[in-house]
């Protein structure tokens, strides 16, 4: 007899086994089938990797910059196997927790891809032997599939090695050169990697600035951060093919002007983005919007009962998004009535330095038809961020003018990525400017930035005006 | 040292009063005698007159706003002298509150209502009641609460008068007062807006946790009313004062009392005589016109004192049954419904009654009624006809437990000793509280009361 359950969700990255574990505790049977590992992309491919290199990276960083501190470090030298044997570990640890929660939990974990018919029925291949078919019967699913790097079809393309970043963080060797292609966060983060260990980088951007969709004072800062660490950007640079060329590889690119270059290398990363994972789901006929499957705002696909969370339907493909669709998907099956409001989403980068932001940027506020109201706080004044020795940065308030709805809050530095949940907690909970002028921040803290910039947008700041 | 200046207590069931307008702007000098300010409570419309000597340094409140008794709604004093920014708290609940509310009476009392208007001091039934749905308060007035729910209240400013109270025979508990913080709980963002905009948050349901008012909310509750005035070109009026006194009370009596509608046709053509008779009588005497109403009302009164459980107030869980006989006249004054009492109506003679009812009917449309002719009443009568109206379903004023609705007195065709005659008959309609009296009972006081009208002369008797 076929094993049916309330909920099946396809994919076990953080949209996929986060819904997982809600709806088991909601009393919900689930199944969670998934032709990867546990935590998908995220934790094998991804976020975990790339904080765990990234993390190298601050070390050697520090390293070199001992001597300003008044330490003296003679000679040190670095593995990348090391390094790689390193990340395995805390992909497996963090790996070997999911599991356990899936047990823990009582979600039947079903190993293979999961093909979904209208019905809600899901046919399992095992190993990609037909033999092994199993099928269950759900009442609902959920299609957490995730997205696969992009790789454009570019001239030459297929003649050439190149790395993706789920290839790059099982590297062997340090190249010596690497070309990035795509100036976004996956190629930012891999580029701050490399420069650490020694790798010259170059990175080539079609849009006109590094990180496109942020605010134009982050990028332009990282910009000016990470060409003084050495590391090449072309913006503005459409790569027109790849040869090989001997042991070599040349990236073509056109400038905005029309006129050509070509970069030798070794080796070359293909970071343009995402594009979902269609696998299981070719022909279950749900609509579309672009390459994304389209959803409502309750994650609902064209299909009743079968929703969709996560990088499948686009939006900011991140982690903590997908998990938070997943959890409306959720409560939505669950029979709430209402969808809640929008979820604000921070978006975190995680290169040197850092940059984290909420909500929306003051273009986009202006757009919105908000009177816009901005103060730009530098950290280079901030007793902590001195102290440390970390004064590259900013935070910038973004708010309206009537009322002082905090519409957006980006912040660029050391550690900011840990601070912006800070700044989302006002939104969250709707405190207005003059909330966070009248909190205490604690001192010394690189945090206390933000309430100086709430302060000073409300022309009362104490150390900034 | 600069004086407080109070909202004033006027009775007994005043818990806020509306403030109509101000007579002095801040800075302008003040005599004592003066008029400061108006208000409007429950019942009347009232100008408080300054006690104190000096300038006005600070007025709390505008026009239209609710103000709980006992509140400091400004303060007088010497030019220039350093006031609160904020209204500080009413003491008027904490432990000494009988003692400040005393003291509000004396600095400042209204130009027009005797000082002696004093919590508790009439000693009607009505007065220690009325008010039911909010805390019950004491034989002194001091709401029921937990000396927790006081700190709390204190706190947080919260009347505790406008708390319901959950505890035994309506105490008020921490919790309550919590509870009652939390149902207006909005975010910041989301009163300012409210703010700003004018909206009342406790009229806006809220979306977040515990239904916190989120900024989403109040937009949505801001774009419905938009589109109700779009729609049409309404003109609004917001229930207050006098208008909302009216609206509480309709809905405290129809939403608590079981109401039972009784009618019968009396025939008047004895009482069309009697009146004939006494009316020269009684203008010479008075200066008055004799009307049915004062008749209705003597002949009420008489039956009354034979049925005292039609007389009865219904309060706590107890049926009282009154010995005087007061009789409550609606009267229809602007934009309101005010019931003044008629003391002592079995014990008047229809000359005096005619002289008093006219006298509480004018009063009441100027607005002149003291607080004590406005309570106490045991039974009410509502006569509407002067209208094309015959009989109605007159809503009880509670905690009495019977009214009397009256209707035209229209000539109809009729069967009098087997003959069809033309006779002037009239529809009374009585409702009963079902909860203090039966069907049976409510029915023979009808049918008395249309017996005594049909032969009016018993009224001699």
């Amino acid at each position: 007899m076929m094993k049916t359950y309330n909920l099946a969700i396809i994919g076990a990255g953080p949209g996929g086994y986060v819904a997982a574990i809600r709806a088991a505790k909601e009393g919900l049977s689930v199944a969670l089938v998934t032709g990867g590992d546990l935590g998908g992309t995220c934790l094998n491919r991804g976020c975990i990797p790339s904080k765990t290199m990234l993390k190298h990276a601050e070390v050697i960083e520090h390293i070199k910059d001992a001597k300003t501190y008044g330490i003296t470090v003679n000679d040190f030298s670095f593995s990348i196997k090391d390094m790689v044997d390193r990340k395995h570990k805390v992909v497996n640890t963090l790996k070997n927790g999911i599991k356990s929660l899936m047990k823990q939990n009582k979600v039947d974990v079903y190993q293979g891809y999961g093909h979904i018919a209208e019905d809600k029925t899901v046919t399992i291949e095992n190993g990609g032997s037909l033999d092994g078919l199993e099928t269950i019967q759900a009442d609902n699913v959920i299609l957490a599939n995730g997205s696969k790097p992009f790789v454009p079809e570019l001239p030459g393309i297929e003649d050439v090695d190149y790395y993706t970043s789920d290839t790059i963080f099982n590297i062997d060797d340090v190249p010596e050169h690497l070309v990035i292609m795509g100036g976004g966060v996956i190629g930012l983060e891999i580029a701050c990697i490399f420069n650490s260990l020694n790798t010259k980088v170059e990175i080539v951007e079609m849009a006109d600035r590094i990180l496109p969709g942020e605010d134009p004072d982050a990028s332009d800062f990282l910009r000016r951060e990470l060409g003084k660490k050495g590391i090449g950007i072309h913006t503005n640079a459409k790569i027109t093919g790849i040869r090989k060329d001997d042991q070599q590889k040349a990236v073509e690119f056109e400038a905005g002007d029309g006129s050509k270059s070509m970069i030798e290398t070794d080796s070359v990363l293909v970071a343009v983005g995402r594009t979902p994972n269609l696998t299981g789901i070719e022909n279950l006929g749900v609509h579309f919007d672009g390459r994304f499957v389209k959803v409502d705002q309750r994650f609902e696909t064209s299909i009743a009962g079968i929703y969709a969370v996560g990088d499948l339907i686009g939006g900011y493909q991140l982690a903590h998004a997908a998990s938070d669709e997943g959890i409306r998907a959720v409560n939505h099956i669950l029979g709430e009535a209402n969808p809640q409001a929008e979820s604000i989403i921070p978006r975190c980068v995680y290169t040197f330095p850092e940059i984290a932001s909420v909500g929306i940027t003051e273009v986009q506020a202006k757009e919105k038809g908000y009177n816009v109201k901005t103060k730009k706080v530098d950290i280079a004044a901030n007793g902590k961020a001195i102290a440390a020795g970390e004064t590259s940065g900013f935070m910038k308030l973004i708010a309206d003018d009537k009322y002082g709805e905090v519409l957006g809050v980006v912040m660029v530095g050391s550690h900011v990525t840990e601070m912006i949940s800070q700044a989302t907690s006002y939104m969250h909970l709707e405190g207005t400017v003059d909330e966070i002028d009248s909190m205490v921040f604690p001192h010394p803290t690189v945090s206390e930035s933000l309430g100086e910039a709430g302060s000073a947008w409300l022309e009362k700041g104490i150390h900034y005006s | 040292m600069a004086k407080e200046v109070f909202m004033p207590k006027l009775s007994s069931t005043m818990e806020v009063g509306t403030l109509l307008q101000w007579f002095k702007a801040e800075g302008d000098p003040v005599e004592v005698g003066e008029p400061l300010f108006e208000i409007m409570t429950d019942k009347i419309n009232i100008e408080v007159e300054s006690y104190e000597e000096g300038v006005l340094l600070k007025r709390y409140y505008d026009v239209d706003e609710e103000i709980p008794v006992n509140a400091v709604i400004g303060y007088v004093g010497e030019e220039n002298e350093e006031v609160p920014e904020e209204p500080p708290a009413a003491d008027g609940e904490a432990d000494d509150g009988a003692i400040s509310q005393a003291e509000g009476g004396r600095k400042y009392t209204p130009s027009d209502v005797p000082t002696a208007v004093a919590p508790g001091t009439d000693g009607t039934p009505a007065a220690a009641v009325s008010g039911a749905e909010k805390a019950p308060a004491d034989a002194d007035g001091k709401v029921r609460a937990t000396p927790a729910a006081r700190r709390v209240a204190r706190e947080q400013n919260v009347e505790l008068g406008s708390v319901k109270g959950s505890g035994p025979k309506g105490r008020v508990h921490e919790q309550d007062v919590k509870d009652a913080l939390d149902s207006t709980k909005a975010t910041p963002l989301a009163g300012k807006i409210a703010g700003d905009q004018d909206v009342d948050l406790s009229q806006v349901e809220g979306s977040g946790p515990h239904g916190k008012v989120r900024k989403a909310d109040v937009m949505q509750h801001t774009a419905a009313s938009a589109q109700v005035q779009l729609s049409e070109d309404t003109e609004r009026i917001k229930l207050k004062g006098l208008r909302k006194a009216v609206a509480d009370k309709m809905v405290q009596s129809t939403s608590t009392i079981p109401h039972v509608t009784l009618t019968s046709e009396v025939d008047m053509t004895h009482v069309i005589d009697v009146r004939k008779s006494l009316l020269p009588i009684i203008e010479k005497q008075t200066g008055y016109r004799l009307s049915y109403t004062e008749i209705l009302m003597k002949a009420t009164s008489q039956v009354l004192e034979a049925h005292p459980r039609v007389n009865a107030s219904l309060i706590d869980h107890e049926i009282v049954l009154n010995k005087s006989v007061n009789i409550g006249l609606a009267v229809d004054v602007e934009d309101g419904l005010i019931v003044p009492s008629v003391k002592e109506v079995n014990h008047k003679g229809l000359a005096e009654l005619t002289e008093v009812s006219k006298t509480v009917g004018k009063k009441a449309r100027d607005n002149q009624l003291t607080p004590a002719e406005m309570t106490g009443s045991t039974f009410s009568i509502s006569n509407l006809g002067m209208y094309a109206v015959d009989g109605f379903t007159p809503i009880i004023n509670p905690p009495e437990t019977a009214i009397l609705g009256v209707g035209r007195i229209v000539e109809k065709p009729v069967v009098v000793d087997g003959e069809v005659e033309v006779r002037p008959m009239m529809v009374l309609s009585l409702s009963f509280d079902h909860r203090a009296i039966d069907g049976a009972p409510a029915a023979a006081f009808l049918t008395d009361l249309k017996e005594r009208l049909e032969n009016p002369y018993g009224l001699l008797i």
